[in-house]
């Protein structure tokens, strides 16, 4: 069998369709790579074999009596575990929910199954999605390849860590505040926030109800096209959610960028704040390629990052803090002391600041809208910094703030990460794209033609080729990275002890 | 603040946490534009189903 561990959503829809690649075979391959590698990078916190290899025989049988169901079908993936699977315990990571087991698929879970995907497990995530990384938790964090024993971002981390380690080809995160591409833009893969509305939010543990996007993780372009399609489409119980036609997504795949307009926001990176010269760079590389791809780009002035994050961050803290206050009433002590903190921000804000904050919202989203009526798309950082050390915590929260992602959570445009090139040290750089509302297409179809032209997404973290030598196709990015530290032993054991 | 809030049960170490958190409150508070308008309303996050036809 073809090795399973990078093999993508597309080359494997195709081979299971003909034949070629048996679903119980590759699920089977995966949960044995699971179990080798989660001691060291703590990706998953519950793995679900029984579960997986029954709807994988399932997947078999259907495929072999001629009912292929589409891209999914016989596909494994994960969730983020803030996000239902009925039967199965949904923690979001902490303490507090460690024995809630869910009633009820989420809506992006029943539409998975639907398309015969392969449910895997639950992933980590910091706690609540906002709490991290912590090392005062039922589970560890999740260990970024990149780089020995670095920092993946999140909060989405298990689900950027798992692809990036190829213990799957799909996985869906949660976003409020740049969730799916902070984890993405750290780890070298490739992370979609849609649309506020697209994707629903039914069955999903909710941060901050009018922010929280569910979105597609992937390590390629085409492969997020596939995976946006089986989850995006209305709820009528998601009151959030938008009614529209969904487009074939990887159909654009295939349009060229040529007469595209792109717009740069310089500011963000170069004045409000100052991004690392080498991710400032990979921006500017960027926009040379896009140029030389055919697509006009020209730089363009949105309202300051600060305004963006003040309104965020108050609706956020006022937010979570509704969901969580009966619970950090009676248990306060059950939190881990980041989710704690940032739950307890919200108890001292004002309902005039919340009220503001969404007024001010209106505004920076009305002003935003009018910029983009003459643009395609957008180009930025996503984060100012590459990685950092895993416990070196002062570090992490300095990284965690200094990002542009937060902007389109306030205004609810699509924006993805993707990969961007590596520093001199090896370590992972990535670019924003930001469309217009419910224009996910042109998205996909720059960053599929960027893709391609440059090959960023293709990259391996060099210590796994040096763990089992037998990794895919994937190319060692930079000579000399520093090396990780040998993998601990297999184990199936997946509730760590909580200390750092 | 806490016992406002209903927080009977923070310790102190969850008390100096609250204390933070009154602080970089009151920063963001500080940070919001002071030129809003009364006519800007909040973000629509609030909608009703149109009614359904007879």
């Amino acid at each position: 069998m073809t090795d399973p561990a990078f093999l993508g959503i597309a080359d494997a829809a195709e081979m299971i369709r003909g034949r070629r690649l048996s679903p119980v075979a590759f699920t089977e391959a995966l949960l044995e790579r699971i179990v080798r590698l989660n001691d060291r990078y703590h990706a998953f916190i519950r793995v679900t074999p029984d579960v997986a290899l029954a709807a994988a025989r399932q997947a078999e049988s259907e495929v072999a009596a001629g009912g292929w169901r589409g891209p999914l079908h016989g596909i494994p993936f994960a969730l983020k575990d803030v996000i239902d699977f009925a039967g199965m315990p949904t923690t979001a990571h902490s303490r507090v929910l460690i024995d809630n087991i869910a009633a009820a698929d989420a809506a992006v879970t029943a539409r998975l199954k639907a398309a015969g995907a392969i449910m895997l497990g639950k992933l980590a995530t910091h706690e609540f999605a906002i709490g991290g990384p912590s090392f005062d938790l039922p589970w560890p964090p999740a260990v970024n390849p990149w780089g020995g024993a670095n920092f993946p971002g999140g909060s989405s981390s298990g689900s950027a860590v798992a692809l990036a380690v190829g213990m799957l080809p799909a996985a869906l995160g949660t976003d409020t505040g740049g969730s799916v591409r902070n984890p993405a833009s750290m780890c070298a893969i490739t992370g979609m926030k849609p649309t506020y509305g697209l994707v629903s939010r039914r069955g999903v543990f909710p941060l901050a109800y009018s922010l929280d996007h569910v979105g597609p993780m992937t390590r390629s372009v085409r492969d997020n096209a596939l995976l946006l399609q089986a989850i995006a489409g209305h709820d009528e119980e998601d009151p959030g959610s938008a009614r529209l036609d969904i487009p074939d997504y990887s159909a654009a795949l295939q349009a060229r960028v040529g007469r595209l307009t792109i717009g740069l926001v310089r500011h963000f990176y170069a004045e409000d704040m100052q991004a690392h010269p080498e991710q400032a760079a990979a921006i500017e590389a960027a926009a040379g390629v896009l140029e030389r791809l055919g697509a006009r780009v020209k730089e363009i002035r949105l309202a300051p990052l600060a305004e963006y994050a003040t309104c965020a961050r108050i609706i956020i803290r006022c937010e979570a803090y509704a969901i969580h206050r009966r619970w950090m009433a009676e248990r306060p002590g059950d939190y881990g002391a980041i989710a704690r903190q940032r739950i307890l921000d919200g108890a001292v804000m004002s309902a005039a600041d919340y009220i503001d904050a969404q007024r001010l919202r209106a505004r920076l989203t009305r002003r935003t809208l009018a910029v983009f009526a003459g643009i395609d798309a957008a180009l930025t950082v996503s984060g100012m910094d590459p990685t950092c050390r895993l416990d070196d915590a002062e570090a992490c929260a300095r990284i965690y703030s200094r990002q542009a992602r937060q902007p389109f959570n306030v205004t609810g445009q699509p924006a993805m990460a993707l990969p961007a090139g590596f520093t001199r040290s090896g370590l992972p750089l990535s670019l924003q794209l930001i469309g217009n509302p419910f224009q996910e297409a042109v998205l996909y179809r720059i960053a599929h033609a960027y893709e391609r032209a440059t090959g960023w997404s293709e990259h391996r973290p060099p210590e796994l080729a040096r763990q089992d030598g037998q990794e895919g196709p994937g190319k060692t990015p930079v000579p000399g990275q520093t090396p990780g530290k040998a993998p601990t032993e297999a184990s199936t054991q997946l509730r760590g002890t909580g200390s750092p | 603040v806490a016992e406002a809030a209903g927080l009977a049960r923070l310790e102190d170490k969850h008390l100096a946490q609250l204390a933070c958190s009154a602080e970089t409150g009151r920063e963001l508070s500080g940070a919001l534009p002071k030129d809003l308008n009364w006519s800007e309303e909040m973000a629509p996050t609030f909608r009703l189903p149109p009614r359904a036809g007879r």
